[in-house]
């Protein structure tokens, strides 16, 4: 027994001494016990899932210092600082007893942990800030806050990554790997940058040593194709499509918001400004097209035209998804949990979530049908008439009120529309849409604030002549205090201008309709969009002025092209926001004001506004917003971010591998770089860490498998759109077409079939067909079958990981669908008429058009007999001589574009 | 060629053992290596904590091999009938006399009240069965008219009544039914059963979509979406028309030998790259690719219907070359038969509002009933027959239920007889798969409302299904965004009474 106690005692000391070695560089036992990375990954471990933000047993939360410090429900605090054998939080840890012994059912902590919770109760029960929600220091010391000089395309590497880089390694005894072949380095850096092998001059000038890798890198990185390859990244985040999302997943009309990704990335865009701009651009002051167009970030959440649902409910959840969208896409913070109790392990209540979704709740989409608001794009001739228009309005009445019309054809806000009214008796929302009076119909116009205009513009059309339409206060009975005679507008719609006169105050209006020509009950007599609370139109005494006003209602009707994005409610439309109970909008708690988790910096403003909350996060303070894109970027050029889990740093996200190197560049760019997103790229592009070759030795596949350490340079598959534009590019299909609406490339028949929809996929025409990837039309119920084979994100929600996979339905992509077989067969073509006589030589071209090197002799022997072989096969078929050639190349082509080398960077 | 590869694997098994000692050997001197024990690509199912290098890389080269379930599986494969727009219990399962008597007369405010409705609009009017019912079977159950081909099975199946889901419109309902939430971007049941199982055929997909009506189902591609799970668990569907499975066929003038000579060297240059680079997803590449070319022939093998005999084509209604439910029926007990872990049906057309004569519940209704009477019961007559029900879950159902109320669209009376969606009580069975023979679970109120005693809720629906698999729903899980995520949320029990 004693023997057993001393064997146990033994090889328990042996394997603590073993894990202090392993240890060294963070624990020794001499030392202060750190909260953050000793203390708690044990408690999230073990404890926090009962006693934590969702479960809090017998009254015991480790959730914050707070909670864990406070009495329990024994009536005695768990947690006795200073004094572990006074901690029943301690004491319950070694127990016999299985009904006392924590963590309840399942497995006793180790005596190593157990160590250290009781020390660190004895040395004081610190709690510490977890890492990410720090805010970034000067931790080098040679990182001057707020400083302005800036390292833009200075061409010296500041050999910092590789520092932090080396330092680690040595942890695992390696070396850096040796750098890359120039080939290697041309196919990885141009991947990264621009998402597709370097166009044949490019690669000749760096191959040729005219230019060095330097060069290369700022060529590549103010080529128009760096931005449509970054874009990618950011419409995953930005769940950006071109439909709405169900059932019926009509088309919408929102690819302005992809080209503003783009343009953003090619002018390279300070990242501050460019989340400004999305989460708030038109709340800036007199904001420009473009920055109404960059809100069209938000307006990406989808919208359920399906008949019979409740467009609030969908508002709703558009908001919802905008506060997990911001955080996780923005802040690499999971706050969805947080919707329907306190976040189980990071130190967010509740009400933070509420306190997020108000600086949201107040914008004017409200799950319309027609994606109300849109910025209209009104073509020349429209335009002119507009000019024309304001020059008028300014001529007669100011130039505010001419601004103030414009803006109303240009958005049509702020209106109310036809789906928020409500007590319809002989009316309804025809479709769930739009408000259909039926013969002696009525419905109200709840809690309207009159002091908004003394006319009443109404979106209308009728369906049978005469009628009238009478306006009443308060209740259905209440005094007419306004009405207007119908005509018949052929089922089209006009505006109909109602006079309120100077009423004041928030009343109920109700409105009557009666049609004494109407013999069918149970037909609709006239039908109303949207009410406009404004002033009578200027000019009322002038001879033009019902030409003027004519023109304004063709102008406001007229459908014009337009995309969707984000109009803040004025102030007499503004909803309040309260907490949900469990996350169920119906079920309404306490009222709460906009806010920031209390944890993070703070937002020293009452009311705080939705640009208050967009300057909040793209503050150098804030210690999120940096880590999380710096460490997107390095994933997107590693394959693996320095924190594994890129959509959360919070506790339950991986540690980073290299918090310094993150800290370090996130600093660098915010400080430095001034939020360059391309000095960023350009940083890690020219760091010798990047330019290691990719070749693992077994040394460094056994101690860095998965490559965490950085012991080898990154290979990694190609993404969908990568796939897509490479065989496109080598092939000489590419076009160079930027921008515009999305297009349709070549897709197998009966891929949308969407219930109640007409919508059809039809192939694009001339070089629309071969577009490059982020310009093809996604829909969302049916994203394009090649793309959705290699993992392409669905774009129903925020996804800032793509997980990779490798199944044979990709196989079949690049071997079977059209799309790679046309691409084949031009590549064919060039590697024909382009590569030489020699049969060798040909296809060493193509093979070089991807590799940018040539081939080894060994894989062209393959290929070579593959190219015999497939002729042997096809002289057998009765096809025509000159044919047989190109099939037999279109095969050997084919075959290069399907190499593992090829799908990988 | 093959022995190379083969070699190859072997070798990288043997490092990976070598790597696995040690990773062990440091998890246990009380380190946590978190990322390094995380798996490249495939986070790890919890559902196999304990597992063999060999296995281990076996699952990273080919995430689709067949796994172990928590505990022995009473089904070792599912065919889920999804009737897409939500089936009337009414008129097919549910008979409420009381109802009947209360036909045509105004609802009463107490059924109206704080009650939303998709269509209907003020007071609508009761609504009794529009079939006729009868008692069939030794259990007794009451069936309508509507199947007369499904009486002759009824004792095969239990029955789960007064179920209720929080969704009255289509698509997210039908999200619901599928991921358990109502939200986009949570894996489907499907992907859920073959992240967890594998497949048993590794020349077919593991999960198999199969859809008929026309159009694919209100809600699109998600419902078979693999969600945060890697995509090789999303569902492949499988067409009747074109190419079975996408891309499957070869282009013209490319013969089975060329294709197979074209990845030959394909894989033998791939094998060289690996020896360059040693990335073990070249390998997976390399296997990847010898698959596709199995399924090349596989697939078309098995949705070919063309070779069944004559008597089996009769006993389903099928008839080959069309695209019609009955030939779906009988392509989900072909793959069934050959492996495939999750078949998942979808067929449209169900939306019985009566605002035309294709959604009249006494017309476009009892077509749609008359379409797939005959092969759902000819299913489960067949998989019986061929020993295969006991180990097959089948699951018929929509995704919510009908109004005792008649539709009274924008207020109006409409010219046919037809019902809203209701999400609050309905009917759906379960056979096969260790299923109770002849079980009826649950009530509904005299008017078939309301579930009475609670009823059962999605959850409890997935937490069956996945027991049923082998599954502690409880302890099935996969980590993302910082949590572990279940099929079931954080609810949902096994509805003990329905099985075996």
């Amino acid at each position: 027994m004693q023997l057993k106690n001393y064997l146990h005692t033994v090889l328990v000391l042996l394997a603590l001494f073993l894990a202090g070695i392993f240890l060294s560089q963070c624990t020794s036992p001499f030392n202060q016990i750190d909260y953050n990375t000793e203390v708690k990954p044990i408690l999230n471990k073990n404890c926090i899932s009962c006693h934590g933000g969702v479960k809090q047993s017998n009254g015991f939360s480790l959730l914050s210092e707070e909670t864990a410090l406070a009495k329990t429900d024994s009536g005695q605090p768990a947690i006795i600082p200073g004094n572990a054998s006074e901690s029943e939080f301690i004491r319950r840890l070694s127990l016999e007893d299985q009904e006392e012994r924590m963590p309840l059912d399942s497995p006793p902590l180790s005596k190593h942990e157990i160590k250290i919770l009781k020390k660190w109760v004895n040395q004081g029960a610190k709690w510490g800030l977890h890492w990410s929600y720090q805010t970034i220091k000067d931790n080098e010391g040679n990182l001057q806050l707020g400083s302005t000089s800036t390292v833009i395309n200075n061409n010296s590497k500041d050999g910092k990554i590789d520092q932090f880089v080396a330092k680690k390694l040595k942890e695992i005894s390696l070396q850096p790997n040796d750098q890359a072949s120039k080939s290697e380095l041309l196919r990885r850096v141009s991947l990264d940058l621009i998402g597709m092998p370097a166009s044949t001059e490019l690669q000749e000038q760096f191959l040729s040593g005219r230019i060095n890798y330097e060069g290369l890198v700022d060529k590549l990185l103010v080529s128009p194709a760096f931005g449509e390859k970054w874009a990618a990244l950011w419409l995953d985040i930005a769940r950006y499509a071109d439909t709405k999302g169900f059932e019926k997943d009509g088309i919408r009309n929102i690819w302005r918001y992809r080209d503003y990704v783009i343009n953003a990335f090619n002018k390279d865009k300070p990242y501050d400004k460019f989340l400004i701009e999305q989460l708030a651009g038109d709340m800036l002051d007199s904001p420009t097209e473009e920055q109404l167009i960059a809100t069209g970030f938000h307006r990406n959440t989808p919208t359920n035209d399906e008949g019979g649902t409740d467009n609030e409910e969908y508002r709703v959840k558009a908001v919802i998804d905008r506060v997990s969208t911001t955080w996780e896409g923005i802040m690499g913070t999971t706050m969805a949990c947080v919707q329907c109790h306190g976040h189980p392990y990071d130190p967010f209540p509740h009400d933070n979530f509420y306190k997020s979704f108000a600086f949201f709740n107040n914008s004017r989409d409200a799950d319309t049908s027609m994606d109300y608001p849109n910025l209209q794009f009104l073509d020349s001739l429209n335009q002119s008439k507009l000019d024309e228009l304001k020059t008028w309005i300014a001529s007669v009445d100011s130039q505010e009120k001419a601004s103030e019309l414009e803006y109303f054809v240009k958005t049509k806000q702020p209106v109310i529309y036809s789906i928020e009214v409500d007590k319809m008796i002989n009316a309804d929302l025809y479709d769930t849409k739009y408000l259909g009076f039926r013969k002696n119909g009525s419905a109200r116009l709840p809690g309207l604030d009159l002091g908004m205009g003394s006319v009443l513009l109404m979106k209308t059309q009728t369906f049978i002549e005469s009628g009238k339409l009478s306006f009443r206060l308060d209740s259905l009975n209440g005094a007419e205090f306004a009405s207007i005679d119908l005509k018949d507008t052929k089922r089209r719609y006009e505006l109909l201008e109602i006079p309120f006169g100077n009423l004041e105050g928030i009343r109920d209006v109700y409105m009557y309709y009666t049609n004494p020509k109407m013999k069918d009950s149970n037909s609709r007599g006239a039908q109303v969009d949207w009410f406009y609370f404004t002033e009578k139109f200027p000019g009322q005494d002038h001879t033009e002025f019902s030409e003027k006003r004519k023109l304004f209602d063709d102008l406001v009707l007229k459908n014009h092209e337009n995309t969707l994005i984000m109009v803040e409610n004025p102030d007499a439309l503004r909803r309040k926001t309260h907490v949900f109970d469990r996350g169920n909008w119906l079920t309404l708690n306490e009222e709460v004001t906009s806010g920031v988790p209390e944890i993070l910096t703070p937002l020293e403003k009452e009311n705080a506004t939705r640009l208050d909350f967009a300057y909040w996060i793209a503050d150098e303070e804030n210690p999120l917003t940096a880590r999380t894109f710096v460490n997107r970027v390095w994933e997107q050029m590693f394959g693996r971010g320095i924190v594994l889990t890129v959509e959360d740093l919070g506790s339950q996200g991986q540690m980073p591998s290299h918090p310094d190197l993150l800290d370090y560049l996130a600093g660098k760019w915010m400080y430095e770089q001034e939020w360059s997103i391309k000095s960023l790229i350009r940083s890690i592009a020219v760091s010798e860490t990047y330019r290691q070759s990719s070749k693992a030795n077994s040394n460094s596949l056994e101690k860095d498998p998965y490559n965490i350490y950085l012991s080898r340079g990154p290979r990694v598959r190609l993404t969908a759109e990568q796939v897509r534009d490479q065989s496109l590019q080598i092939s000489g299909l590419l076009s160079e077409k930027m921008h515009g609406p999305p297009v349709m490339p070549y897709q197998p028949e009966g891929i949308w079939k969407s219930p109640y929809s007409n919508d059809k996929w039809i192939l694009s025409e001339g070089e629309n067909r071969h577009r490059r990837a982020i310009y093809t039309m996604i829909k969302r119920t049916a994203v394009y079958p090649s793309f959705e084979t290699f993992d392409m994100a669905q774009r129903q929600v925020c996804v800032s990981r793509r997980i990779r996979t490798n199944t044979p339905l990709q196989a079949l992509v690049t071997l079977n669908d059209p799309a790679f077989l046309e691409a084949s067969e031009s590549l064919a073509r060039r590697m024909l008429s382009d590569g030489g006589e020699k049969l060798e030589d040909q296809i060493n071209y193509g093979y070089y058009l991807g590799m940018s090197k040539n081939i080894q002799a060994e894989k062209l022997e393959i290929l070579v007999q593959l190219q015999r072989n497939t002729l042997n096969r096809l002289q057998e078929q009765s096809i025509e001589e000159d044919e047989i050639n190109l099939l037999a190349m279109t095969t050997v082509a084919n075959a290069i574009i399907n190499l593992d080398e090829m799908l990988n960077n | 060629m093959k022995q190379d590869i083969h070699k190859l694997i072997a070798e990288h098994e043997f490092k990976q053992a070598e790597l696995n000692t040690r990773r062990i050997f440091l998890r246990n001197a009380g380190l946590s290596l978190g990322s390094l024990a995380l798996g490249s690509i495939f986070p790890a199912c919890t559902s196999n904590s304990a597992k063999s290098s060999a296995e281990q890389l076996f699952t990273n080269l080919n995430p689709l091999s067949p796994k172990a379930s928590h505990f022995a599986a009473k089904a070792k494969s599912v065919i889920y009938i999804h009737m897409a727009g939500a089936p009337s219990q009414f008129e097919l399962f549910d008979l409420k006399p009381e109802l009947n008597k209360l036909d045509g007369q105004e609802c009463p405010p107490s059924l109206l009240d704080g009650k939303k409705f998709a269509f209907i609009r003020g007071v609508p009017k009761m609504l009794g069965s529009q079939a006729v019912f009868e008692k069939v079977g030794q259990s007794g159950a009451l069936v309508s008219d509507n199947l007369p081909h499904f009486k002759k099975v009824v004792d095969e199946v239990s029955f789960i009544r007064g179920i209720h889901t929080d969704q009255f419109n289509h698509a997210p309902a039908q999200i619901m039914m599928h991921t358990g939430n109502p939200i986009i971007g949570r894996p489907s049941l499907g992907s859920w059963a073959t992240y967890g199982l594998g497949s048993e055929n590794q020349n077919l997909p593991g999960f198999v979509v199969l859809t008929s009506g026309g159009v694919n189902p209100d809600a699109g591609k998600q419902v078979w979406g693999s969600g945060f799970l890697p995509s090789v668990y999303q569902g492949v569907q499988c067409r009747s028309k074109g190419d079975p499975v996408l891309f499957l066929g070869n282009p013209e003038c490319t013969s089975r030998e060329m294709r197979k000579s074209a990845i030959d060297a394909i894989n033998k240059v791939n094998s060289l790259t690996y020896d360059e680079f040693h990335d073990p997803e070249t390998l997976s590449r390399i296997s990847q690719y010898e698959m596709a070319f199995r399924m090349q022939t596989a697939v078309p093998e098995v949705m070919n219907i063309n070779d069944e005999p004559e008597y089996i084509h009769e006993m389903y209604g099928t008839k080959a070359g069309e695209e019609s439910f009955a030939n779906n029926i009988l392509l989900a007990r072909k793959l069934v038969e050959k492996g495939v872990r999750f078949v998942q049906l979808y067929d449209w057309g169900w939306d019985s509002h009566g605002v035309g004569k294709s959604t009249a519940l006494k017309i476009g209704f009892i077509n749609k009933c008359r379409d797939t009477d005959k092969p759902v019961a000819a299913l489960l007559l067949d998989l019986k027959q061929r020993g295969l029900l006991d180990e097959t879950l089948v699951i018929w159902g929509g995704e919510f239920g009908r109004t005792p109320m008649q539709e009274n669209r924008n207020g109006v009376e409409q010219v046919y007889t037809g019902r809203d969606h209701h999400p609050g009580a309905f009917t759906m069975w379960m056979a096969g798969g260790g299923i109770r023979k002849g079980g009826d679970y649950g009530e509904t109120d005299e008017i078939g409302y309301d579930a009475l005693d609670g009823g059962t809720s999605i959850h409890d629906l997935h937490a069956t299904i996945l027991n049923q698999l082998g599954f502690d729903h409880e302890k099935f899980t996969h980590e993302f965004q910082g949590r572990p995520f279940r099929l079931t949320d954080v609810s949902g029990s096994v509805i003990k009474e329905i099985i075996t």
